[in-house]
């Protein structure tokens, strides 16, 4: 569970199989696949009959949840090579969509942060949506000066690959953008760097 | 409130940029009448709302105060707009109501506070409106975007002074709806977009753990149209630059580090911030205007000496944690040091300047 003193980050749930659905989609990445085998565990028949499971391979760990994913009679098992084909496969499945789908999200915070700019875009509402953390603590991050996004960000202080800037990552998340935001980290005086450390927050 | 015509001269001839080599200074009656943001000697963060009703003949004269600097603040803002478009400037789309309703608020209390310079006509939804220190003279109709060359709120906040946040209530909080905030001091209004109360204040050091948090979003959400409460904050800055946002931290950070005892006079700015907050009648959401007024210590020295005595103070007895929130941590020293030669450590009124017996600039020791 990721608990931190960062008030705009969001507060992340526990997936747990929602009654009231009508159609499920389960999304995840990486280590989020072992959160995944846990929520199908605990659906009935029924729900897995009316879930659709979408599950990137990609991941900072190295962990593969399929061979597991596999074994549930579930509606649709989808799998994609990389975060960002799930996300836009995600994309795909809310287009068409009925009233009553429920959404579950596991993974890096980048993966959720951008999954949940999807669903936002189709309305969907904070009670419609779980959100459990897995994994690593890397960090989706936003340049404040050229709006680069760096995916798996594990240090303070690096380098943005969009503008060359060393960039410090500030404790402050946007879901707009789905990212933490990092500044010049030298700013005031060139070659005068903050104290680099890992995130592990 | 009721107007009292006075004669301002309003100096076109002003840059708040590097490019433009800061040409910016306040007259004497600019100082005087600034809304001064230390009732003590020293300062902490509290919950400072009070009803925003006029008071004296300065700041808190008007709804929405304007000064000499009226004309170039709006030219700096069509500069930094036409600078850097989706960086200044932003709304949600479902914001058009509110929109509107800033329209209306701007446009009502200009006309009303500053009738030799405002005029509104309202023929049912038919609106004519006459800004004649920019020269501007507009027919639309209320509610119909079509009729207008921007959207609402960027056309009446371009002829404001000031930055407006509007904040939606949704789920028992305050959500950053839309922004012209071509004046942000260190945060950016695209990554603030969309953001709770809570959430924009998260870089905010001890709030939280004060309860002031809390306490002020409450009040807030009980607050109705019609009765606008205010507060006041500051910080310092370097050169008298408007716009200081996270996305240009590289042009203007260095800045800090050229701050020395000797300079400080010219080079540091104290950065006031009036905020009038209203409800807004037809969409609920709330504005959050940020008012900024830029003053040298040098001029504070000139034009109000009590002023720069209670600054030294506030500043020289300043939290560590605020004074790195603030973001002046390399110069503070600089500046405490200089002000230091104009303190007499002569007791000071306490309270507000607009307040029956509170802290008043002072003789005047030039002229």
């Amino acid at each position: 569970m990721l608990i931190t003193g960062i008030k705009s980050r969001p507060v992340y749930d526990e997936l747990t199989p929602m009654a009231t659905g009508l159609s499920h989609v389960a999304a995840a990445q990486g280590s989020g696949g072992g959160v995944l085998v846990r929520l199908l565990g605990e659906m009935t028949p029924e729900q897995l009959a009316t879930t659709t499971v979408l599950y990137s391979t990609e991941s900072f760990t190295g962990k593969n949840h399929l061979a597991d994913l596999q074994a549930f009679p579930v509606r649709e098992l989808l799998v994609f090579p990389s975060n960002t084909e799930a996300v836009r496969g995600l994309d795909a499945f809310l287009l068409t969509a009925e009233m009553g789908t429920r959404l579950y999200l596991s993974g890096s915070e980048g993966f959720i942060g951008t999954s949940m700019q999807v669903a936002t875009s189709y309305g969907m509402n904070t009670d419609e949506v779980l959100r459990e953390h897995a994994g690593s603590f890397v960090r989706r991050v936003w340049c404040a000066h050229c709006s680069h996004y760096s995916e798996n960000v594990t240090r303070r202080v690096f380098r943005c690959p969009g503008c060359e800037r060393d960039l410090v990552v500030r404790d402050h998340y946007s879901r707009r953008l789905a990212a933490f935001q990092g500044v010049k980290a030298d700013g005031e005086v060139p070659g005068e760097l903050p104290d680099d450390e890992e995130l592990d927050t | 409130m009721t107007a009292i015509p006075r004669t301002t001269d309003f100096t076109a001839d002003e840059t708040y940029t590097p490019e433009g080599e800061y040409r910016f200074q306040n007259s004497r009656e600019a100082v005087r009448r600034l809304p001064f943001p230390f009732p003590d000697d020293e300062y902490m963060y509290s919950m400072n709302l009070e009803p925003h009703v006029a008071a004296g003949t300065g700041a808190l004269r008007a709804a929405f105060d304007i000064d000499e600097h009226y004309v170039s603040e709006c030219a700096h803002r069509d500069q930094m707009l036409r600078d850097m478009p989706g960086v200044h400037y932003l709304a949600l789309p479902h914001m058009m109501e509110a929109q509107w309703d800033m329209l209306e608020l701007i446009f009502e209390s200009y006309s009303r506070d500053f009738p030799e310079h405002f005029t509104l006509t309202k023929n049912g939804n038919e609106w004519r409106w006459q800004n004649r220190l920019l020269g501007i003279d507009d027919s639309f109709t209320f509610g119909d975007p079509a009729t207008l060359p921007l959207d609402p709120m960027e056309y009446s906040t371009r002829q404001a002074q000031g930055e407006f946040v509007v904040l939606e209530e949704k789920d028992n909080t305050l959500v950053i709806g839309a922004g012209m905030t071509t004046q942000r001091a260190d945060y950016s209004l695209q990554f603030n977009l969309g953001m709770n109360f809570a959430e924009f204040h998260g870089p905010v050091p001890k709030l939280d753990t004060m309860g002031i948090l809390d306490r002020a979003l409450k009040f807030l959400l009980r607050m109705k149209p019609g009765h606008p409460v205010r507060r006041v904050n500051w910080s310092l800055t370097v050169n008298p630059r408007l716009e200081t946002s996270v996305e240009t931290l590289p042009d203007w950070a260095p800045d800090r580090a050229k701050v020395t005892p000797e300079n400080a006079g010219e080079m540091v700015y104290l950065r006031i911030e009036l905020q009038p907050l209203h409800r807004l009648p037809r969409s609920n959401a709330i504005v959050f205007p940020v008012r900024t007024y830029l003053v040298s210590l040098a001029e504070l020295v000139a034009h109000a000496p009590d002023w720069a005595k209670r600054l030294h103070r506030a500043l020289a007895s300043l939290d560590p944690e605020l004074v790195d929130y603030k973001g002046f941590h390399r110069y503070h020293g600089a500046a405490v040091e200089w002000l230091a030669k104009y303190d007499d450590g002569a007791p000071l009124a306490t309270g507000y300047p607009w307040i029956e017996d509170g802290i008043q600039p002072g003789p005047d020791s030039v002229d």
